[in-house]
């Protein structure tokens, strides 16, 4: 559909409003509460003023009051999604932004359902996947009132109405009523099929920077994670697993004095990851008046656990190793066969076909990157409060990114109708993907089922880190060929890295793990003839997906490879990938990138860069990073510059906040981030660990994003945003520690051994 | 079991803990309903259990409450009552939190700064804590016409 005037004359069809509801909410992350629903017969006789809201549609509610409500089924974990969401509603609704309030929806299991899967947050997604459908029913909502305005003062002609924040005039007559006064007429006409959008040369929200909404509560106090639900007469409960992952627990130790219960808690089916299997008790919680006598009453208890047969062999050195000998011998996928983890997959091309091409280059690049797992650590840990009374309710309160997971796991453990179960989506203390799984929701809800009362169940940090689903592994075997004017007549990429679908039961096809081979597949370089593969490692260590997924190991990967390439040929890094590229999007981004970082401004002795470009979700992503005084133990990052092609920028000083905050994420993992094993048992137990950045250490990051398109084409897709400034960090920073140093970066973190200090 | 009398944002309130060790950060969140303050390490590494004690910045986490008795404790929920301390202005206006979940830290630490008569770049060079979203551009900012 092309976008046009707001005053063209609006083609309408009378279909039943329940139609337009059911048809148009399908796959929108946008909710709104049933009870609402049901009272929607109720509400059309509502009075015109003073009464209760009239819902117009399923997303967005307007009051008699004037209010303006969005309710919205995604999750809020910093990335101003909601905010932006309004942004875009009010742009169309023709309405101030300030007038739009976002309320946190929840899922539901109604048929067909008005939210679907989209309820997740995951993907960088929210915002790009609702733009379009957002866009339509504010439009449609907004003709819907005019209608009404039209039909009470008996003059069809569109071209006589004006709308200015709410307000329809009609033009000949002055007459002028608001939103808020026309909601209950508007509401009890039929629904238009599509109503056209206001221009994109008369933008005033979409593409300029707006106040985030949820900021004012966060700089009070008031803003309420999950961690900070407080129920009447709630308990609380503390995470205690078994140390060694695959461990099952072997008694059940005494209740400690003053404590309510200890209750031991089983791997759920769909929660189970690798060495934790279904039916494994392979925690307890023990539950009791307060977190701090809770959490040390659980330290002193004594637990015996048995341990897994093959405790011996879960040991990082051994992962690696065997990730090494799968990156040269491996055996091929077989349709239909059992294909057992350590089977190869072909994703394109032909691997005897690049082979052959490799050698015809005048230089041969053969090298092996390693990357290690890496923990989550959002700042809030992973908590969930529950309030179950049997055969009654079952209230859940959850810093989530998948409510809608959360509601089926619900379901399926207590048994209760989907009337009898409530899922409170609270604002998380980061998500990063560690949110999206439920295992720590599965674990308060058979606490909760157990003690009959609420109870807040919290892991501390170290269980945070010891027992998270880890970004995977990686050993990734690169290998090129190179002639002297700097192209590419072969390439030769395989990844192996524990399967983040696979441990989660997906039946791997031929091309195997989507997540996997991210990043590295599709590549817009000439590279002559190709093969990418990706193998399945065989490591029985819980993984998942860790901000960007499987592009936080393959960017690292391939840009550190095209870096040894146009190194083999005495080549400028930033040139050899612009000879490279024939796509203009990647082309520009590549060229924001190098402009904003002065790739071609001389640097003061110590100093160098490196340059990385890459895609995720739907974005093209660049980075120029800046370092210098590189020791054994440390170095300095002086400068980051980082452009975007996102396609479609909402709100620009929000990409700015994310972007930077990607690359403080990929920093942490790039020169520290790590978990390593020992006979099962995660090695970095909290912060003092697992070093991050604190503040005197930030670099500076400067933003550069692709202008909007003068009229935006909604069959092109937008891009994501949240993950986006993590990818290429790592290779870009390697790159530079390189042109320092000499020395070419292939195992990450950077200072594996480093430390923060507490207690 | 023992009954202890603790100065909050200007008021006292009687706490009964059964251990005298137990940090402020747990008597703050789980007995006072003050959940601003938040848990993040438990080892004094990441500042987000930061409060003022006497105006000294503390971390909550690890400070006994009995040594908290006699002594003005301020929690982010204290720092004004409608977000006009001028530090939360700042916040606000430079949209600085994104998951928000450090900042209450991150706002005791400023003002424990002010209060010690610091500004500007002088703040930003007294706050240590962690956040992990990548907010310290923007505290920077903030704080530098504080």
């Amino acid at each position: 559909m092309k976008t046009s005037s707001p005053l063209a004359p609006v083609p309408t069809q009378p279909l039943s409003r329940r139609d337009f509801l059911v048809r148009s909410a399908a796959g929108l992350t946008l909710s709104f509460l049933l009870p609402e629903f049901r009272g929607f017969t109720d509400l059309r006789a509502a009075p015109a003023s003073g009464g209760p809201a009239v819902p117009i549609n399923a997303w967005l509610t307007i009051g008699a009051d004037e209010s303006i409500a969005l309710t919205i089924g995604s999750s809020e974990m910093g990335q101003g999604s909601f905010s932006g969401l309004a942004q875009i509603l009010a742009e169309d609704l023709i309405v101030d932004y300030d007038r739009v309030i976002t309320v946190q929806g929840g899922p539901t299991t109604a048929v067909p359902a008005p939210i679907g899967t989209a309820i997740n947050t995951v993907g960088s997604g929210v915002t790009r996947s609702n733009f379009w459908r957002l866009r339509d029913a504010a439009a449609i909502a907004r003709e819907m009132l005019v209608q009404a305005a039209m039909n009470a003062l008996g003059d069809p002609t569109r071209a006589n109405y004006v709308i200015n924040n709410g307000v329809v005039t009609h033009v000949p007559s002055g007459s002028a009523q608001t939103y808020g006064q026309l909601a209950g007429a508007a509401a009890m006409l039929p629904v238009p099929v599509s109503a056209p959008l206001v221009p994109d040369s008369e933008f005033r929200l979409i593409g300029r920077t707006q106040l985030r909404k949820d900021i004012p509560a966060k700089v009070d106090g008031s803003a309420r994670y999950g961690l900070d639900v407080r129920l009447p007469h709630m308990v609380y409960g503390v995470v205690r697993h078994c140390p060694t992952f695959g461990g099952t627990l072997a008694a059940m130790p005494a209740k400690p004095a003053g404590m309510i219960a200890v209750v031991p808690t089983r791997v759920v089916a769909g929660t189970n990851r690798g060495l934790e299997a279904v039916n494994n008790f392979n925690a307890l919680v023990v539950v009791g008046p307060n977190t701090w006598d809770v959490w040390q009453a659980s330290k002193r208890l004594s637990v015996k656990w048995n341990l897994p047969s093959n405790v011996a062999s879960l040991n990082t050195t051994q992962f690696v190793n065997e990730a090494k000998a799968l990156a040269s011998v491996a055996t091929p996928y077989v349709a239909g066969g059992a294909n057992l983890p350590g089977t190869l997959y072909t994703v394109e091309g032909n691997a005897t076909a690049a082979n052959a091409a490799i050698y015809q280059g005048a230089a041969v690049v053969d090298a092996t990157y390693t990357l290690p797992y890496v923990a989550h650590a959002c700042m809030e840990v992973l908590n969930c409060t529950v309030d179950y009374v049997a055969g009654v309710k079952c209230d859940v309160y959850v810093p989530t990114q998948s409510a809608k997971s959360v509601l089926t796991l619900v379901l399926s453990l207590t048994g209760l109708s989907a009337s009898q179960v409530k899922v409170y989506t609270t604002y998380l203390g980061g998500g990063l993907g560690r949110k999206s799984e439920v295992d720590f929701v599965s674990q308060a809800v058979q606490v909760g089922m157990a003690v009959g009362r609420p109870v807040k169940v919290m892991w501390p940090r170290e269980e945070d880190f010891t027992h998270d689903q880890y970004r995977p592994m990686a050993v990734i075997h690169a290998k090129a060929g190179v002639k002297v004017d700097g192209s590419v007549t072969g390439w030769s990429y395989r990844n192996v890295s524990p399967s983040i679908l696979g441990q989660r039961g997906a039946v791997l096809g031929a091309k195997g793990d989507s997540q996997g081979i991210e990043g590295a597949q599709a590549l817009p370089y000439s590279l002559g003839a190709r093969v990418t593969e990706w193998v399945s490692h065989t490591a029985p260590i819980p993984v998942g997906f860790w901000r960007s997924v499987g592009a936080s190991l393959n960017t690292f990967g391939v840009e550190s490879m095209i870096d040894e390439l146009a190194a083999a040929t005495l080549a400028d890094p930033y040139q050899f990938r612009r000879n490279l590229l024939t796509d203009p999007r990647w082309i520009a981004v590549l060229d924001a990138a190098a402009n904003l970082g002065g790739w071609n401004t001389p640097l003061p002795a110590g100093r160098a860069r490196g340059i990385a470009i890459g895609t995720a979700f739907n974005s093209i992503v660049a980075e120029v990073v800046e370092i210098s005084a590189a020791t054994s133990t440390s170095l300095k990052v002086n400068r980051v510059s980082i452009a975007l092609d996102c396609y479609l920028a909402v709100n620009p000083g929000q990409i700015e906040s994310q972007l930077t905050g990607g690359v403080v994420h990929g920093l942490n993992a790039a020169l520290y981030g790590k978990q390593t094993f020992v006979g099962g048992v995660a090695q970095s137990k909290n912060f003092n660990a697992s070093r991050m950045i604190r503040m005197n250490e930030m670099p500076e990051v400067k933003v550069a994003l692709i202008p909007n398109p003068a009229a935006a084409d909604r069959t092109k897709p937008l891009g994501g945003v949240g993950e986006l400034g993590v990818p290429t960090f790592a290779p870009a920073l390697a790159n530079a520690y390189y042109k320092l140093t000499g020395v070419r970066l292939r195992s990450l973190p950077l200072f594996p051994n480093a430390t923060m200090g507490g207690l | 079991m023992s009954q202890l009398t603790l100065n909050v944002n200007g008021q006292n309130h009687s706490v009964t803990v059964s251990d005298g060790s137990m940090p402020l950060l747990w008597v703050l969140r789980d007995l006072l309903g003050l959940t601003g303050t938040k848990y993040g390490c438990g080892i004094e590494v990441c500042g987000a259990c930061s409060v003022l004690i006497d105006n000294q910045v503390e971390h909550a986490c690890v400070f006994d409450v009995t040594s908290a008795v006699g002594k003005k404790i301020v929690t982010i929920e204290g720092l004004s009552p409608d977000r006009s301390h001028p530090a939360q202005q700042a916040w606000i206006e430079h949209q600085v939190p994104q998951c928000g979940y450090c900042q209450s830290g991150m706002l005791i630490c400023a003002a424990g700064a002010m209060k010690a008569g610091h500004h500007g770049a002088a703040i930003a060079s007294e706050i240590h804590n962690l956040c992990v979203c990548g907010t310290y551009p923007r505290i920077k900012q903030a704080v530098a016409k504080l």
